[in-house]
């Protein structure tokens, strides 16, 4: 069983272990930190988060939390 | 005539559910009692507030010089004369407390306090906000949340972006797979409109500063508590300094639990002149001025089996938060954990944003955002029913919530009488017969919470707490901080506490609403008195009564105290009821024999692994018989039945009272009571415009009433009276679904929508046929 992902912000691990669960957790949180980190990782957290909510579907989730999981070998 | 049935009735009780009527009622049927629209105070000045004119503008300046020269004006303040905390009532979070009751820079909403003024009468105070000259630098504004999210949007307030004020998310399950099982799957857009809470007492308060460094505070609110520890925190005060006084409150139904202008202006009216200052709301003030319901847009899409299993549901929903967060954040987890119920979904995903426009702000309202949830839920189940060509009470009994349910991750249910809700409203349904051509049945089905757990106000206190003390005549005070609105919070204590105690109703006196008498408690929001302070009352009058029982124990000569009980003031051998003698005589020997020392019994509720939402869950079912002018589309409500359980009814004529009042607003809220705005403006501000429903449009509210026990409540009790606000609107819409096939999306229902869906309708029809 793999390691369970880790937020890169503030270490917090996910509800279930899950990337996607951590992608809930930075959008959840939303503060300055969690948002810088989203962006400095190329993406618009707003952006994001609108298109999750104009969007069916998890898309903007799921997007995040393939960089999530591209992070964690940096943690 | 109303009809009450009870179902699965107890009668093991000598208080408890029996016909007690309002211990506050002769006080107020006789207009002895005293609102703060009744309190006057010797010197007393009063106060008016002059309000902004524009939706979103900057304060550049503002010139009070003219109106402090008018004869019999006292005083003038402004944003500069406060301390310009940006408070809120979820102090735990500093993001959402963004409101200065008098802004210091920037008015964000048409109507909003900019500068207070107090005289010697109410007509002077009026006349000299002529007198104040306030210079604004326009701003560009935003109304509607759809548009307050695109990037061009002006900006509301600094640092949220693309105007978002808070968002909340909640997913259960693998919503993806959950879709993929289901075999039909359906999605809808809908309109949720604001209502106005409509207290029959408007804001008021009266405040009084004395030199001693004390502040005296009358004011109708719902938690007085709540406005003590608010007032610390605004005007820089220690709460035990500041007094708040709500003996009689003339209903908040959500909307007086956070600071108003009436409260804040008039205290700092009073520090600054060392005056008792008085505050009255006009109607149009209240509209205008202080928060109202939630707007909401709502997506939903739902997966089911063709046989009627739920399988997945996905809801986006936008709300209309105004220009201040308020108790928003807290409608806006509620809309989406109640748009789950009572039904149980392998796979469902919420998410919710509350966006910030420059309207009135939004709140809660009773219901807490259910209302607008069940509205779009209990339409779109319907007609899934419809195309599935399923029994739509068979479909939700099927997949209702039953008793040791799990939400996933959310809560559990303890007690669950939707079962026999469902048999109910069927052979209710079944007793009309046919009905005449122009009117149908819509049903809609709910589940609402009996008090929140989150502690959002950061109180070290208990949620509830309340004190016995025992007279040596035998007669009790009660001291609760529960708050009596007009709902008959009062009167539900003193039953619990007679029960408890083994004495009459007319031995207790309750004393609430003083916060220097009084034990902190959260106060009356979220349908969470009966149960949350109705245990710390259960367990104070306990407490007491085991102190009692101690000494007859002591006399009686048995060897196990528990074989004593008191009922109906009769101290007497369990097993032999017959030997005893009175409780007034047992009350003088125990105070004897402690040295004189009352008996004083304390007792506290807070809720503990309760899940995220709530201890435990009322559900109802209802019906109702809607008539429909096809000329005007005006409706007409003739019948409903309400299949209710509360668990065990503690206030038998205060649950009635409360589930025809709730019923009464929630038809409000489905088919009259509609708030237009115009760039910003409330167009309708007045009870000739804004329509309510009235007395002779109200049908029969007939109740059949499902006796449960809930493990939690006191005595098996939980919420009444604020749940019964969520189905109303989707049975009406339900109705106009079955006699027309129409489907109703935005609420309330309008006779020109009822007209032109029903155009669009032939329409269709006529194509179809060619």
């Amino acid at each position: 069983m793999s390691e369970p992902v880790k937020c890169p912000v503030c270490g917090k691990k996910a509800k279930t272990g899950s990337a996607i669960d951590c992608a809930r957790h930075m959008f959840g949180t939303g503060d300055k930190p969690h948002r810088a980190w989203v962006e400095a990782q190329g993406l618009s957290f707003i952006d994001l988060l609108i298109e999750q909510a104009t969007t069916p579907g998890n898309k903007s989730y799921v997007i995040l939390a393939e960089v999530i999981e591209k992070a964690q070998d940096k943690l | 005539m109303n009809k009450y049935t009870v179902i699965n009735p107890h009668s093991k009780f000598t208080v408890i559910n029996t016909h007690v009527h309002n211990i506050d009622g002769i006080a107020k049927v006789t207009g002895r009692a005293t609102y703060t629209f009744d309190v006057k105070l010797p010197g007393m000045l009063y106060g008016k507030i002059l309000r902004s004119p524009h939706p979103h503008a900057k304060i550049l300046n503002i010139d009070a010089s003219r109106a402090l020269a008018l004869p019999g004006v006292y005083g003038v303040v402004t944003g500069k004369d406060t301390l310009g905390v940006k408070q809120g009532i979820w102090r735990r979070y500093k993001d959402l407390c963004d409101e200065q009751i008098l802004p210091v820079d920037k008015v964000r909403y048409i109507g909003e306090p900019v500068a207070a003024v107090a005289a010697i009468t109410e007509e002077i105070a009026e006349k000299a906000l002529d007198y104040i000259d306030v210079e604004y630098e326009v701003l560009p504004a935003v109304y509607e949340p759809l548009d307050a999210i695109k990037k061009e949007a002006p900006e509301i307030h600094e640092g949220f972006e693309r105007n978002i004020n808070v968002t909340r998310h909640i997913e259960w399950g693998d919503v993806e797979e959950a879709f993929e099982e289901a075999e039909y799957i359906r999605e809808d857009w809908f309109k949720c409109g604001g209502q106005a809470h409509m207290c029959m007492e408007t804001r008021a308060a009266v405040s009084s500063y004395t030199p001693e460094g004390k502040l005296t505070i009358y004011h109708s609110n719902q938690s007085p508590y709540y406005m003590q520890g608010l007032m610390a925190g605004v005007l820089g005060m220690r709460e035990g300094d500041i007094r708040v006084i709500s003996h009689y409150v003339g209903g908040g139904f959500g909307g007086k639990f956070e600071l108003d202008g009436a409260i804040f202006c008039s205290a700092v009216l009073s520090r600054k002149l060392f005056r008792p200052v008085k505050i009255v709301y006009t109607r149009e003030e209240d509209f205008i001025a202080t928060k109202r319901r939630t707007p909401m847009f709502y997506y939903v899409r739902t997966g089911v089996k063709k046989d009627g299993t739920f399988c997945a549901r996905e809801a986006k929903v936008f709300t209309n938060g105004g220009a201040y967060t308020g108790m928003g954040a807290t409608a806006l987890y509620l809309t989406g954990f109640f748009h789950s119920f009572p039904y149980r979904w392998k796979g469902y995903r919420y998410d919710g944003y509350r966006v910030y426009t420059n309207t009135l702000p939004s709140t809660s309202m009773r219901g807490f955002g259910a209302p607008q949830a069940m509205f779009c839920s209990e339409q779109q189940i319907e007609w899934i029913a419809a195309d599935l060509g399923l029994d739509p009470i068979e479909m939700r009994r099927k997949n209702a919530h039953y008793e040791g349910y799990e939400v996933p991750g959310q809560a559990t249910i303890a007690s669950c009488g939707i079962d026999q809700c469902f048999d109910e409203i069927k052979k209710w349904i079944k007793s009309k017969g046919k009905l005449p051509a122009n009117r149908a049945i819509g049903i809609s089905a709910c589940g609402f919470m009996s008090g929140g757990i989150f502690n959002w106000f950061d109180t070290p206190y208990s949620f509830s707490s309340a004190v016995v003390t025992i007279n040596q005549d035998g007669t009790v005070e009660l001291h609760v901080g529960a708050q009596e609105i007009g709902q008959g919070s009062n009167t539900t204590m003193a039953i619990i506490c007679a029960e408890t105690l083994g004495v009459k109703i007319e031995d207790i006196k309750v004393h609430s609403g003083d916060t220097d008498h009084c034990p902190a408690d959260l106060g009356a929001w979220g349908s969470r008195q009966t149960l949350m302070a109705g245990n710390a009352v259960k367990m104070a009058a306990e407490d007491a009564k085991k102190q009692l029982l101690e000494f007859a124990y002591a006399q009686s000569g048995f060897n196990i105290v528990y074989d004593l009980d008191i009922k109906d003031r009769w101290v007497h051998a369990i097993a032999r009821p017959e030997r005893g003698y009175d409780y007034a005589e047992l009350v003088k020997k125990a105070l004897r024999g402690k040295d004189g020392q009352r008996i004083v019994g304390r007792g506290y509720y807070t809720p503990h692994r309760k899940g995220m939402v709530s201890p435990a869950y009322s559900y109802m079912l209802q019906g109702v018989e809607v008539e429909v002018d096809e000329e005007t589309g005006k409706i007409k409500l003739m019948d409903s039945l309400t299949a209710h359980d509360c668990g065990q009814p503690i206030n038998h004529l205060g649950l009635i009272g409360q589930l025809e009042g709730a019923f009464s607003m929630a038809a409000g809220y489905g088919y009259l009571e509609y708030m237009p705005y115009e760039d910003g403006k409330l167009m309708n501000p007045n009870l000739v415009d804004y329509k309510m429903i009235r007395a002779t449009e109200m049908p029969p509210a007939n109740i059949a009433e499902i006796d449960t026990y809930e493990p939690e409540g006191p005595y098996g009790a939980k919420e009444a009276g604020e749940g019964l606000t969520n189905p109303t609107a989707a049975a009406i819409g339900n109705a106009l679904f079955h006699r027309f096939g129409i489907q109703m999306k935005e609420c309330p229902i309008r006779p020109e929508m009822i007209l032109n869906a029903l155009k669009e309708k032939a329409e269709k029809d006529k194509k179809g046929k060619k």
